[in-house]
């Protein structure tokens, strides 16, 4: 229905094109209604969006961001706050040493529990996730994965 | 050049320095809350992931490499970090209730008195901008917040959403006219005269 032009409309409006690729567009406009009105629709939106409200952060935000940067960040630095000297069982690696860690940042005080050694070897799990650093939340997800195993 | 001083703040953030780290925030701060909220609709919610966003520049001060831009290396925590909340289902986008065609009439009503020619403004633009950020994907979410509001260049998107350029070229593409449709749409509820012609 449309023409394989349209599809680098928005970054001709952009400036994104390469030079030969901008002069095909160029060329092709006067002829072709449809990429002509669709190109003015993206430039007067482009337009309209700076009419759009300002939004201006809490000045809370912060004093908050401040106040965490002294958080136990790293794994091994949660481990090293946690456990001092850091007691780990060395065959079961970085797995173990993330959950308890990720474990003991949940509840500091409490010693590895049955619960706890399953999400020690259900490590594999949060490795699969593309996640930058490990958070409680991710914890209890594993920790919450014997329910859905329970499942059919 | 503001580059420069970006690559030697973070340099000083990387050997601890929190000042350096606050000069950072104070200069990103309103573009990762604008791009934390166009992400998922809500403010609050904006600024909790704003929030965790700075917390992880913090820690990932020593990874910087002054080859990248520090408004990118920024952006690329930023659409990491924002499109693994979604991923979880921590975060959904709310605002998404198509307002039905009853309320656009009234609501017409109101707007048309002030001239036919208007185009949407204010909160009405407002909503039709979020309603159809809801109802794109997220990586079209987080292209075109990118490119529309923070200016920033294609490669430097496709870098912060480790895709390739022709992959960001048609996202922005995709989410800009579902975002000029949408507001042509409701525009043409405010103008019924102007939509017949
Ligand atoms: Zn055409």
């Amino acid at each position: 229905m449309s023409c394989e032009i349209e599809q680098d409309l928005t970054a001709f409006l952009d400036g994104e094109l390469p030079e030969l690729r901008a002069k095909q567009v160029e060329a092709h406009l006067p002829g072709c209604p449809s990429c002509a009105g669709t190109l003015s629709l993206i430039r007067r939106t482009v337009l309209q969006l700076a009419a759009l409200p300002e939004l201006s952060p809490s000045l809370a935000l912060r004093r908050k961001v401040m106040a965490r940067l002294d958080e136990p960040s790293g794994l091994t630095e949660r481990l090293r706050a946690l456990f001092r000297p850091a007691v780990l069982m060395p065959a079961l690696g970085m797995a173990a040493a993330a959950s308890v860690a990720v474990v003991l940042s949940v509840g500091p005080e409490s010693r590895l529990d049955p619960e706890q050694m399953y999400v020690a070897m259900n490590m594999e799990m949060l490795e699969d996730f593309e996640v930058v650093g490990l958070e409680p939340e991710d914890v209890e997800v594993v920790t919450h994965l014997h329910e859905l195993e329970a499942l059919p | 050049m503001e580059v420069d001083e970006d690559a030697e703040l973070m340099l000083r953030v990387a050997a601890g320095d929190k000042s350096a780290f606050a000069a950072l925030f104070d200069r990103y701060q309103a573009s990762i809350c604008r791009f934390a909220y166009r992400f998922v609709g809500d403010q609050a919610r904006a600024e909790e992931l704003a929030q965790e966003i700075f917390v992880k520049l913090y820690r990932s001060a020593k990874s910087y490499r002054p080859s990248a831009k520090l408004k990118t290396f920024l952006f690329r925590v930023a659409s990491n970090h924002c499109l693994n909340e979604v991923r979880r289902g921590e975060y959904r986008m709310p605002h998404v209730e198509p307002h039905t065609e009853e309320q656009e009439g009234a609501d017409g009503q109101a707007q048309h008195a002030s001239g036919p020619d208007q185009a949407l403004e204010g909160k009405e633009l407002e909503r039709a901008v979020g309603e159809a950020l809801s109802k794109m994907s997220e990586r079209e979410r987080a292209a075109f917040t990118m490119c529309r509001f923070e200016g920033m260049a294609y490669r430097d998107i496709a870098f912060a959403l480790s895709a390739s350029e022709a992959a960001v070229k048609s996202l922005i593409h995709r989410a800009t006219l579902a975002v000029a449709r949408r507001i042509e749409e409701l525009q043409a509820g405010l103008c019924p005269a102007r939509s017949q012609a």
